[in-house]
């Protein structure tokens, strides 16, 4: 019984980065829609969910996904609040 | 179902062979994970450590010619199964997250590298399942079918004319990179003897592959290897197993083979990254012919058991002795490759990579003659 509880932990913990990658994948297009940088996304909740490699992981995650999704054309940003939103011409 | 002890219980197995006790290792393991992948890195070391105490695919000390414990040949399964929760998670929850399959190349290479994994998996969970012949039939099915379908993968030009002609004709080309696959992936399990050898090396690879294209999978993957080294580095309690390095062999090669055909890396970068492997295959199936043995028969002449043997005398805990024999020879090996490309000396494109690769055979060779030479020939000539 024990251990299925450790397992659980475990895989909460995990769940943790998980969260925060996506969260944070997310957050970056909903509030910075152009392509720089991602230097001062970093905070003390991603350096305690990720670590310091993590945080580095993360945040190159994220501009691989924006190159990815621009690049693909389905997406682009709105000019007036700076959402994402979808391209109806840029999907097939 | 395996029964699973707390991780307090790994303290009474293994009092009598470590020179360290074992909760100040597993103090150190967390502290490192935590201060490289925060909680998500306690989670990962969490789940290795209980996986690790499973009576699931426990390895006896004999069957890896350096190790003295028992440990677990679950390490592979360990690995697939964060990368697992990670991408699903990410693809799952963000959608500007680019998922695996970018297109049909990508669809194949992760079937095949599932298909590996699977042939190790049955491997590690019950030894000789499959005799030797038919593993090696499956292996050259899988990956024939992947270059078979995915030609993208064949590299057009390494660099060197001769080969590159052979490459270039369509069957040919073909069959060549069929059989070389099938040996780097031999070559990456028959080197899996020394702690965070062959996940130190996979840790370099991932480390470069993830800085040249930022994939999520890279990502996940480098944190997976990042968490099961610093396990394996200071515990030795796990073994990659068949699962890690038919699947790990698998991912590494086909990630090779794609950097190569895109431009971004030379296959004399790639020969340099993953020499030791390579070499140690080829010059362990020399020694077993000219022995007259079979080519594929296991033995403890490999330069990581002569290091070890050498380091063994020198170094009072075993488990240091056997971790540092995998940290050197990874580290001056694939981390130096991962030095040298992270401070921009040479492009990973340049072919002067194959100097650098000369350069590593020569010290293989050299070390393992200075070896060779002072430790007494039959006891690691001999077959296991």
């Amino acid at each position: 019984m024990r251990s299925i509880v450790y397992f659980m932990v475990a895989f909460g913990l995990i769940w943790v980065g998980v969260l925060e990658s996506a969260t944070s994948s997310v957050d970056d297009f909903r509030h910075r829609p152009d392509v720089g940088d991602v230097e001062h996304q970093g905070s003390v909740e991603r350096i305690l969910a990720v670590g310091l490699v993590g945080n580095l992981v993360v945040k190159s995650i994220i501009t691989n996904g924006r190159r990815t999704v621009i690049a693909e054309g389905h997406e682009t940003f709105s000019e007036s609040n700076q959402v994402l939103s979808r391209s109806v011409e840029g999907s097939d | 179902m395996p029964s699973v002890n707390s991780p307090v219980g790994l303290k009474k197995n293994a009092l009598g062979l470590w020179s360290v006790p074992t909760a100040q290792k597993l103090v150190l393991m967390f502290f490192f994970a935590g201060i490289t992948f925060g909680a998500t890195g306690l989670g990962a070391m969490l789940l290795m450590t209980l996986l690790a105490n499973t009576n699931l695919g426990k390895d006896e000390s004999a069957k890896h010619g350096i190790s003295l414990s028992e440990s677990s040949r679950l390490g592979g399964l360990a690995i697939a199964i964060i990368v697992f929760i990670y991408i699903a998670g990410l693809s799952l929850m963000s959608p500007y997250t680019s998922g695996l399959e970018r297109d049909a190349t990508f669809l194949y290479l992760w079937c095949a590298v599932l298909f590996c994994g699977l042939l190790g998996f049955a491997e590690d969970i019950k030894p000789d399942f499959l005799t030797p012949s038919l593993r090696l039939v499956a292996k050259f099915s899988v990956l024939g079918a992947l270059f078979w379908l995915s030609p993208a993968l064949i590299p057009v030009s390494i660099g060197v004319p001769a080969i590159d002609f052979f490459l270039n004709l369509p069957v040919l080309g073909w069959a060549l990179v069929t059989v070389f696959a099938v040996g780097f992936i031999n070559a990456l399990n028959m080197a899996d003897g020394a702690n965070g050898l062959v996940p130190g090396i996979a840790l370099a690879a991932f480390a470069v592959f993830f800085m040249e294209y930022g994939r999520p999978m890279d990502g996940a993957l480098l944190f997976a290897c990042t968490i099961f080294f610093i396990f394996n580095v200071i515990s030795g309690w796990y073994f990659l197993g068949d699962t890690g390095s038919y699947g790990l062999g698998a991912v590494l090669l086909c990630y090779g083979l794609l950097g190569v055909v895109d431009g971004h890396f030379s296959a004399g970068f790639m020969a340099a990254l993953f020499c030791y492997p390579c070499i140690d295959f080829l010059v362990s199936v020399i020694r077993r012919w000219r022995a007259g043995r079979s080519s594929f028969s296991a033995d403890n002449g490999h330069l990581h058991n002569r290091l070890h043997q050498f380091l063994k005398a020198r170094v009072r805990s075993s488990v240091m002795a056997n971790s540092f024999t995998g940290l050197i020879i990874s580290g001056s090996t694939a981390g130096l490759v991962l030095v040298i490309h992270l401070l921009d000396v040479l492009p990973s494109a340049s072919d002067l990579w194959y100097g650098f690769f000369v350069f590593e055979v020569v010290a293989y060779l050299s070390v393992l003659k200075y070896l060779t030479s002072i430790q007494p020939k039959t006891q690691y000539s001999d077959p296991l």
